[in-house]
């Protein structure tokens, strides 16, 4: 089971490790952002999953550690000073970390709601006060740098970007998973459990709460640091609130209960929205359906589904799952592609330039619309019965559908209970 | 009464109040628990013996008076730091980590006590003091072959246990048990009685108790709390005759 484990995870680093190979510019770039946005996530989860704190303003140190990590190199570039560039990151986690110790000596004096409420004030301020303070924050434009050359690498090319950020991905995500198995890791698990017991043993929970947020600021810091580096320039509004709740969002679709779950979620919903963010308007409304089908039907998030499965399943029991699951895929399908034909038809016709080419039009002529270079007529039944069809489809089949797998389940386990 | 034993006090508490707003809950107490005896405070529902519990441990802050752990003042100290000085207590209500397992709640307990609270650079796996202590706690609480097993699969009784367990691994000077045997059967609260006799050997108790066969058989002296105010205290045998307890509290229960 350890040493299963322990092979998935360096099988993931090879694959790491040897993808730039085969990737093209555009998704190199993807997969850069990809590792800084799961770095971000377990630098989360330190202080969510695994201490119980949910703050709704990690952008802050995100920014936080962006802002340290541009002025580190302004300064290097400017030559005031020398610093080897992929120690960069280091200038993120320090001020990530101070910053945590400070707003976190103030949040962690509550807990659940109010502790998030405070999280998100401070993180607020930092938003509202950052576009009037230029020396700092570079006022509403921001600030902007080149990477320097240091250790014999130019740090031009995307391909070193790409390295820098997978191996501080690594670095960091080892140290975090080593925190969870030393003494304050193993306190923070009890005073996600029970802060009011925790007291009456012996522990001061305020400071340890604020150094657990510290550490999981510091982590943040790096990677809004490698953020910097690889985009050479941020502004203000690396602080929104819509910041804090992505990784929120990514967390908890990833299953904030494992260990790597929020880092798979992250990337995930990365990739997610670089991919749709260019096809549709639409996105963050699919987005936030992904989000709200995986609370409902996956609490758990894709780490807890993972975790569910490496632990229940029998010896080759998957077997018995991939019909099922493969009907689960297609009955998606159909739901889905119904649902999007619906969305972005709708997007279309109620569009400006739709409505003004429908007044340019002889009266009583239908305007045909195209998606996916596909030519539709709006007054055509056989366009509507399309999403119908689809969705009728896949909501007639979805109970023979929920009832053959939950029956495959429970041969695959061979147990009781129900799947999710 | 021991008369050598009478000057080593513990737990003192010198006229000890506490409000809520106008509501007066605890009134006056005087109470001192002697080293190594068994104490029992009993006393009908809202009397204020949670409250009381809740003063000493440090969850409240009293409104005026005195608490002395070893002769030196804890009043309105944080919980964390009563707890360091020697008294720890546990809860009515199980109150434990319940996706821990029983000897990682253990462990968290022992921990503390050995100064590793915010340590971040050695596994706690390394720390074989550790570990040999919460195996021999594992073994006093007759936990062993559930170590391993997350505390929301324990029986209620083991949960109970587990619960006196973690307080007594702090390794306290006092230990406070509230109800400890509250919502058990009969055959489980003897054998509860039993435990909490063999693992708190030589400790000194204050316990919170309901069941009466309990307090007389677990307990060397009795404090009868009422309406805030202790109105008697002494063996099991003087406090069964007191005409003032018998009249508030015991009744018929205690004449039989």
């Amino acid at each position: 089971m350890k040493t299963r484990n322990l092979f998935f995870v360096l099988a993931g680093f090879a694959i790491l490790a040897i993808m730039p190979l085969f990737l093209t510019p555009n998704l190199m770039n993807a997969v850069i952002k990809m590792l800084i946005a799961a770095l971000f996530a377990l630098a989360f989860t330190l202080a969510m999953g695994q201490a119980g704190m949910l703050s709704f303003g990690h952008a802050a140190y995100y920014g936080l550690g962006a802002f340290a990590a541009l002025h580190l190199m302004r300064a290097v570039e400017q030559k005031l000073f020398g610093f080897p560039t992929a120690l960069i990151p280091l200038a993120g986690a320090g001020v990530g970390f101070c910053f945590g110790l400070l707003f976190g000596w103030f949040a962690t004096q509550r807990s659940g709601v109010y502790f998030s409420m405070v999280t998100l004030a401070l993180a607020e301020l930092l938003f509202t006060l950052a576009p009037t303070w230029n020396s700092l924050f570079g006022g509403e434009s921001g600030i902007s740098t080149i990477r320097g050359a240091s250790w014999g690498l130019s740090f031009g090319p995307d391909i070193h970007v790409y390295y820098l950020t997978l191996g501080w991905f690594v670095i960091s995500a080892w140290c975090m998973w080593a925190f969870t198995r030393t003494p304050l890791g193993q306190l923070a698990l009890a005073l996600r459990d029970n802060e009011h017991r925790v007291r009456f043993l012996g522990f001061n929970t305020h400071v340890a709460r604020t150094l657990i947020f510290a550490i999981s600021c510091m982590f943040t810091g790096v990677a809004g640091a490698l953020l910097a580096i690889a985009n050479e320039a941020t502004n203000y509004t690396i602080f929104a609130a819509g910041a804090s709740a992505n990784v929120v969002l990514q967390t908890f679709i990833g299953g904030a209960g494992t260990f790597f779950g929020p880092a798979l979620g992250a990337a995930a919903m990365t990739f997610f929205a670089r991919v749709t963010s260019d096809l549709t308007r639409s996105w963050l409304l699919y987005q936030g359906l992904i989000f709200a089908l995986v609370m409902l039907f996956v609490p758990n998030g894709i780490g807890g589904l993972i975790s569910e499965h490496s632990k229940k399943l029998k010896k080759g029991g998957w077997t018995a799952l991939v019909g099922p699951y493969a009907l689960c895929l297609v009955v998606g399908l159909l739901l889905v592609t119904g649902l999007v034909f619906l969305v972005e038809s709708t997007h279309i016709l109620l569009s400006d330039s739709y409505i003004a080419k429908t007044r340019s039009a002889p009266a009583g002529q239908s305007v045909p619309f195209s998606m996916l270079g596909i030519v539709f007529h709006p007054k055509s039944p056989t366009t509507w019965a399309i999403p119908v069809v689809l969705i009728a489809l896949g909501a007639a089949l979805l109970p023979f559908t929920k009832k053959l797998t939950e029956g495959a389940w429970l041969k695959a386990t061979g147990t009781e209970g129900s799947k999710a | 009464m021991n008369a050598p034993m009478a000057a080593d006090h513990v737990l003192e508490l010198k006229d000890l109040r506490k409000s809520f707003g106008e509501t007066k809950i605890i009134r006056g107490v005087n109470l001192t628990v002697q080293r190594g005896e068994r104490h029992a405070l009993i006393g009908p529902n809202g009397a204020g013996k949670s409250t009381l519990f809740n003063l000493v441990s440090g969850h409240y802050v009293p409104t005026s008076g005195e608490i002395l752990l070893n002769g030196k003042s804890i009043a309105g100290m944080q919980p964390h730091v009563i707890n360091r000085k020697g008294l720890s207590r546990s809860f009515q209500i199980t109150n434990l980590f319940p996706r821990l397992s029983v000897a990682e709640n253990l462990r968290i307990s022992v921990m503390g006590r050995h100064g590793y609270r915010f340590t971040m650079f050695r596994p706690v796996a390394s720390l074989k003091a550790v570990a040999d202590e919460v195996e021999q706690y594992l073994e006093k609480l007759r936990l062993t072959r559930r170590r391993d097993a997350p505390v929301s699969d324990l029986a209620y009784s083991e949960q109970r246990a587990l619960e006196i367990g973690m307080s007594l691994a702090t390794n306290p000077e006092i230990l406070l048990l509230d109800e400890p045997t509250a919502g058990m059967s009969r055959e489980e609260t003897a054998y509860m009685v039993e435990l909490i006799r063999s693992v708190t050997e030589g400790k000194t108790l204050l316990v919170v108790e309901h069941d009466m066969s309990v307090v007389f058989t677990l307990c060397d002296r009795i404090s009868v709390l009422v309406y805030g105010e202790v109105i008697a205290t002494g063996e099991p045998q003087a406090v069964r005759s007191n005409a003032k307890v018998q009249e508030a509290y015991l009744g018929e229960e205690v004449a039989s």
